[in-house]
C-alpha cells in the first residue's frame, strides 16, 4: 500500500483524531495543523503530498483564504487539495457550488464524509497530480 | 445601469468566490498604515479606512517594471507574461478608481497604446466601496466622491445591506458566479441610499475651488509662493510616489557586458528630483526647487486641464498626510489664491500634521 504524508488542517480535535485514525489505517502518515497559519508554515517545512482543508478554522472562511496562499506560494502551489468542509449545512446562506470553477482544489468533501469515499478520494486525488512513490 | 443588493454579512463569502476571477487584493491593516495586499483572513481586510500608503496604481505602472530583456542571441523578448496575471482589487474608493481612469486617458489615449500598462489593466478588476470622508480629502472639490464608470462592481452601504452597482459584463459575471449572494434591490434601498449620499457630502470640512485655479496659476507665475515652498521641499519625491495620478517614470537599460544581454526597466520618477528636467549636455532646466515644486503644482492643475480637460488630482489627501515638510496643497493653492486656509492663516503648511 503506498503511504502518502497527508496534512490534515481542522480545529475540530475530535475530528482530526478519527479522521487521522482512519488515514493511518490506511497507510498514511497525517501531520495536524489547528488554523491556516500553523498549516501554511507546516505545508512550508514538510511538503505533504496531500493536504486536507477546512474552511470554517478560526473564521468561517479562512480555508477559502489559506487556499488562495497555497496557489499563489511557487513551493506550494502543486500540492493537491482537498476541502473538506461543513460550510453549506452551517452556513445555508451560501449556496455557491464548489464545482462553479471558483474554488481552485482538486475535490470537494461535504461534512460527514464517508470514510470509504475518503480513503478512495485522497488516493485518486494524490495519484493524478502524479505523486505516485511510496515514502 | 444594473442595480443589486447584498447582505453587508455575507461579503465575506462574496470575496471568497471572487477569487475565481483573479487574485484577490484588499485593503489591509499594517501597523498604524492601511496598504493594499493579499489578506490572509477576511478578518485582515479593512474596508472602513481613510486612504491606503500607496494607490492602486502600483498595480498599472508598478514602482519598478523590467520590461523586456535583450540578448544578442534571442533577440528582445517582453516580459508581458506577469502583466497578464488576473488581480482582482476589492474595497477601492471612488477616487482612486477615477485615478485609473485618468491614467488610461495617458497611456491608453492617443495613438500609441502602453502595452505594459494596457495589459496589466485588462486583467485587473476593480471593485469598489464608499467611504466617510476625513480632513484631508477633498474628492468632492475634484468631482471624484462618485465615479460612474472604471469599476467592474461598485458597493454602497446602506445598513444591513449593499447596494452594488454592476459596471461590466465582468461584474455581471462576479455577480453570477456567486449567485445566492445577491438580491434584486426595493425602493426603500435606493431612498437610504440616497440619504447616504447626501449625508457623505455634507461631511466633506475641507473645501477648495479649481474652477479658475489654471488662470490663477498663470497670473501667480512670479509669485514669491512658489520660492518659499521651495526652501520648505525637500525634493523627496513622496508627494509624487503617493500621487494616485503621477506617472512619470525613468527608463534604463542594464546591460550586461561580457554576456552581451541586458534588461530594460522603468522606475517611477519624481519632477521634484533635481535630475528630472536635466538633459544631455548638462542643462537642467529646473536646477532649484522652488521651479520644481511650481512645476508640479502646475502640471497638476493647469497643464493637465490645458491638455486633458480637468485637473489629475483627485483629492485623495495622500500627499498632504505623507509630506515630511508638511506642505499642504489646499493650504498652497489658498495662498496662491491669496485666501487663508482653514486655520485663518496665509501659510500653506499643515498645522494638523
Amino acid at each position: 500500500m503506498t503511504e502518502y504524508r497527508i496534512l490534515l488542517v481542522d480545529d475540530d480535535p475530535d475530528f482530526a483524531a478519527s479522521t487521522t485514525a482512519l488515514l493511518q489505517s490506511a497507510g498514511h502518515s497525517v501531520l495536524w495543523a489547528k488554523t491556516g497559519e500553523e498549516a501554511l508554515r507546516m505545508a512550508r517545512q514538510d511538503r505533504p503530498d496531500l493536504i486536507l482543508l477546512d474552511v470554517m478554522l478560526s473564521e468561517r472562511t479562512e480555508g477559502f483564504f489559506v487556499l488562495q496562499e497555497i496557489r499563489r506560494d511557487t513551493e506550494l502551489k502543486d500540492i493537491p487539495v482537498i476541502v473538506i468542509s461543513s460550510i453549506y449545512a452551517e452556513c445555508p446562506g451560501f449556496r455557491v457550488s464548489p464545482e462553479k470553477d471558483w474554488l481552485p482544489a482538486e475535490r470537494f468533501l461535504a461534512k460527514p464524509v464517508d470514510p470509504i469515499t475518503l480513503i478512495t478520494e485522497v488516493r485518486r486525488v494524490v495519484e493524478e497530480k502524479g505523486k505516485g512513490e511510496g515514502r | 445601469m444594473k442595480f443589486v443588493k447584498m447582505k453587508k454579512e455575507e461579503l465575506d463569502f462574496f470575496v471568497s468566490v471572487l477569487s475565481a476571477f483573479g487574485e484577490v487584493h484588499a485593503p489591509i491593516r499594517r501597523g498604524q498604515q492601511v496598504v493594499i495586499g493579499t489578506p490572509a483572513r477576511w478578518s485582515d481586510v479593512c474596508l472602513e479606512y481613510a486612504r491606503t500608503t500607496l494607490p492602486p496604481k502600483k498595480y498599472v505602472l508598478p514602482p519598478r517594471e523590467v520590461m523586456f530583456t535583450f540578448d544578442g542571441a534571442k533577440g528582445y523578448q517582453d516580459l508581458l507574461n506577469e502583466a497578464r496575471k488576473p488581480i482582482v482589487l476589492f474595497g477601492v474608493h471612488s477616487y482612486d478608481i477615477y485615478s485609473l481612469n485618468i491614467l488610461d486617458t495617458v497611456f491608453l489615449g492617443g495613438s500609441y497604446k502602453d502595452p505594459y500598462y494596457s495589459t496589466r489593466r485588462e486583467n485587473l478588476a476593480v471593485i469598489g466601496i464608499d467611504f466617510q470622508p476625513d480632513e484631508h480629502h477633498f474628492a468632492y472639490s475634484t468631482d471624484t466622491d462618485f465615479v460612474d464608470h472604471g469599476f467592474d462592481l461598485f458597493f454602497h452601504d446602506i445598513g444591513d445591506f449593499y447596494l452594488v452597482r454592476v459596471g461590466t459584463s465582468r461584474g455581471d459575471d462576479m455577480a453570477n458566479k456567486s449567485g445566492c449572494l445577491f438580491m434584486a434591490p426595493e425602493e426603500k434601498d435606493f431612498k437610504e441610499f440616497k440619504r447616504r449620499s447626501a449625508q457623505r457630502r455634507a461631511a466633506y470640512v475641507t473645501h477648495v475651488d479649481l474652477r479658475d485655479l489654471p488662470e490663477i496659476l498663470e497670473m501667480e507665475y512670479r509669485s514669491h509662493i512658489w520660492e518659499e515652498i521651495g526652501e520648505r521641499c525637500l525634493s523627496c519625491g513622496t508627494c509624487s510616489f503617493v500621487c494616485p495620478t503621477c506617472y512619470c517614470y525613468d527608463v534604463r537599460d542594464e546591460c550586461s557586458i561580457g554576456d552581451r544581454c541586458g534588461q530594460r526597466s522603468r522606475y517611477w520618477d519624481s519632477c521634484l528630483y533635481r535630475t528630472h528636467a536635466l538633459v544631455a549636455g548638462g542643462e537642467n532646466f529646473r536646477k532649484d526647487r522652488a521651479s520644481r515644486i511650481k512645476f508640479r503644482y502646475y502640471h497638476k492643475q493647469r497643464g493637465f486641464v490645458a491638455e486633458y480637460g480637468r485637473p489629475s488630482c483627485v483629492g485623495c489627501g495622500r500627499c498632504i498626510v505623507a509630506c515630511p515638510a508638511k506642505i499642504d496643497i489646499v493650504s498652497v493653492i489658498m495662498a496662491v489664491r491669496g485666501e487663508k486656509d482653514a486655520h485663518g492663516n496665509k501659510d500653506f503648511g499643515s498645522k494638523s500634521l
